[in-house]
């Protein structure tokens, strides 16, 4: 018995000793993280610009203010798993704002420098914000009119023959075209490019929604109807309250399908017919070979198709959280 | 509450089914009358059609011939008084114990939360009311099927192999536990087993049917008092008895 608790104990001992070993390397970047930030700001500082480079000083000083504030959060033990990425991110913004501001190593004008960048953000903030409320407006509505019929269609298709009969053969042949292909058609039909953006949303969301929700509804297991049918369940408790929380899985497969084709519809539509949006945006800084605001309409644009994948994810952890397990975002 | 369990007749029932166009006969001209309050087992060798026989009672499908009948009315559709359950718990996964349990109020509309606490502490779930049923062992998920089952007083209790995959001390309990609820609530039981012994020590009458199709080879009442023990000289004596009429005399 003793035995075994030493032999244990020494198992513990090791296990923390390895914790250590591991912790020490991530408790050294935490405190590189900071200083790192500050030593940049002061190269960017005094090191002269190679050229005539707007906002060098206030740049310095956003870097020095998050160095500070890494500084901060290593002091209070907020930074930890992060430390190793605010680290990566200061280097690599020194060594950009070396080899470009100070040293002209980079070919422009494809290449701006970090001064360039932070100034696209504060001379056309308000632009770039409308462009982003744009496109969110535009893919809010297609998005979610193409998910909800999505849906909608799927639970058709799932549950009533008739319904199969009529609508799965338009499905095989629209479904799997690529909306892209019908651009050229739709701002010929539809009054305005608005609502043509829009339409070509809805059909590329909808088909990823509408197949996946059948497909689960279909592999439902017949047993759980049968309980409920030996309770006296009607019809839409079936399938409202049988087949469509078991579907739900498969269906936020489609849902995010159909979100990833839907940016993607939506910075097709604003670059070719749609006259606003981020997409119109990138169009237009490239044609004035203004690379600075393209990027920042680029990382905007990241910006909003990560958040609300995780905003989908989310909403999808929250009704599955009767799933044992699943994929974290 | 106590409620009253129902009687059931069946009348030269035909039924089969359909397999890559050959037609498969399950159930060959079974009549059988079932009084109210009674627990019948129906034992068979595996796939000769029992199960078929309960989704008829269930109302679950309907017969090609012959005639199904509770209290003397014809059955043609699923009830609420007729509950079947099957060897699989069939546990909702995305609703929490309560939740499934609750099931059979939520389709008719009426929650009644007082039923639910009663009938969760009756089957021995206290504690595991939000528990999803991933998170449940088997025995413990079979509980919760038994639960939702009985929770609206049903007045016949079909049961499909309910303990069939439980290890061999969860059966045991949930054998007592089976009979300890129909004594209670004095419904009529169906259950379908391959286990003899389960049979014998449950049910009031034992009826043997045969290989697909299914037929009835015999009707044995057990007029043996309760509290049966499996090695109880009588029950011994049956038991032989029916392995024999099941093909199975030098296998026991």
């Amino acid at each position: 018995m003793s035995g075994t608790n030493a032999t244990s104990q020494r198992h513990i001992n090791d296990r923390s000793l390895t914790r250590a070993s591991h912790d020490r390397p991530t408790a050294v970047i935490s405190w590189l993280a900071g200083p790192v930030w500050l030593a940049v700001a002061l190269l960017t500082w005094r090191w002269p610009d190679a050229d005539d480079f707007p906002n060098t000083s206030l740049l310095a000083a956003l870097f020095a203010f998050i160095g500070v504030i890494l500084l901060a959060a290593t002091t209070t033990g907020f930074l930890k798993k992060r430390a190793p990425w605010a680290l990566a991110i200061g280097i690599f913004l020194g060594g950009w704002e070396v080899a470009q501001a100070k040293l002209l190593k980079l070919p422009r004008p494809f290449f701006g420098t970090p001064q360039d960048l932070l100034d696209v953000f504060i001379t056309d903030w308000s632009r770039l914000g409308n462009s982003l409320l744009h496109s969110l407006g535009l893919l809010a509505v297609g998005y979610l009119v193409g998910s909800v019929s999505g849906i909608a269609i799927g639970i058709g298709l799932g549950r009533s023959p008739r319904f199969r009969y009529w609508v799965h053969p338009l499905l095989r042949a629209i479904g799997p075209l690529p909306p892209v292909a019908l651009l050229p058609l739709a701002f010929v039909l539809v009054p305005s490019s608005f609502l043509a953006g829009e339409a070509l949303m809805i059909l590329a969301s909808a088909f990823p929604v509408a197949v996946l929700t059948w497909s689960g509804i279909a592999s439902v297991d017949p047993a759980y109807y049968d309980v409920a049918r030996t309770m006296g369940a009607s019809r839409s408790f079936l399938t409202f309250r049988v087949a469509l929380p078991a579907a739900m899985p498969q269906i936020f497969v489609g849902l995010f399908m159909g979100l990833g084709a839907s940016f993607a519809m939506l910075v097709v539509a604003e670059m070719l017919g749609v006259k606003a949006g981020l997409g119109f945006y990138m169009q237009w800084a490239q044609g004035w070979a203004a690379y600075p605001n393209m990027y920042a309409a680029l990382i905007v644009m990241s910006l909003m198709c990560t958040g609300l994948i995780t905003l989908l994810f989310k909403v999808r952890d929250r009704i599955l959280i009767w799933q044992k397990d699943g994929l974290k975002w | 509450m106590v409620t009253s369990g129902l009687s059931l007749g069946l009348s030269s029932i035909h039924h089969g089914y359909t397999i890559n166009q050959d037609f498969q006969a399950a159930v060959d001209n079974v009549t059988l009358n079932i009084a109210a309050g009674e627990f019948v087992a129906l034992l068979g060798p595996s796939g000769c059609g029992k199960s078929t026989l309960l989704r008829l009672i269930a109302g679950l499908e309907a017969p090609s011939r012959g005639k199904v009948s509770s209290d003397g009315l014809p059955i043609l559709e699923p009830n609420p008084e007729r509950v079947l359950m099957f060897q699989d718990p069939t546990l909702f996964p995305w609703r929490t114990v309560r939740q499934n349990i609750a099931l059979s109020q939520d389709i008719c509309g009426k929650r009644d939360e007082a039923a639910i606490d009663g009938i969760i502490s009756l089957v021995g779930l206290k504690g595991f009311e939000r528990a999803w049923p991933h998170q449940l062992s088997g025995g413990m998920a079979q509980r919760a099927a038994l639960a939702r089952a009985l929770i609206n007083h049903p007045r016949l209790l079909l049961l499909d192999e309910p303990l069939g995959k439980l290890d061999a001390l969860t059966r045991l309990t949930m054998q007592t536990e089976l009979h300890r609820l129909w004594k209670e609530r004095s419904f009529t039981a169906v259950m379908v087993t391959h286990d003899v012994e389960e049979a014998l020590f449950l049910a009031t009458r034992v009826i043997t049917l045969s290989a697909r199709p299914a037929k009835i080879l015999s009707d044995i009442k057990v007029n043996l008092p309760f509290h049966r023990h499996r090695d109880d000289p009588e029950v011994l004596q049956l038991r032989k008895s029916i392995l024999t009429q099941l093909g199975h005399r030098d296998d026991w």
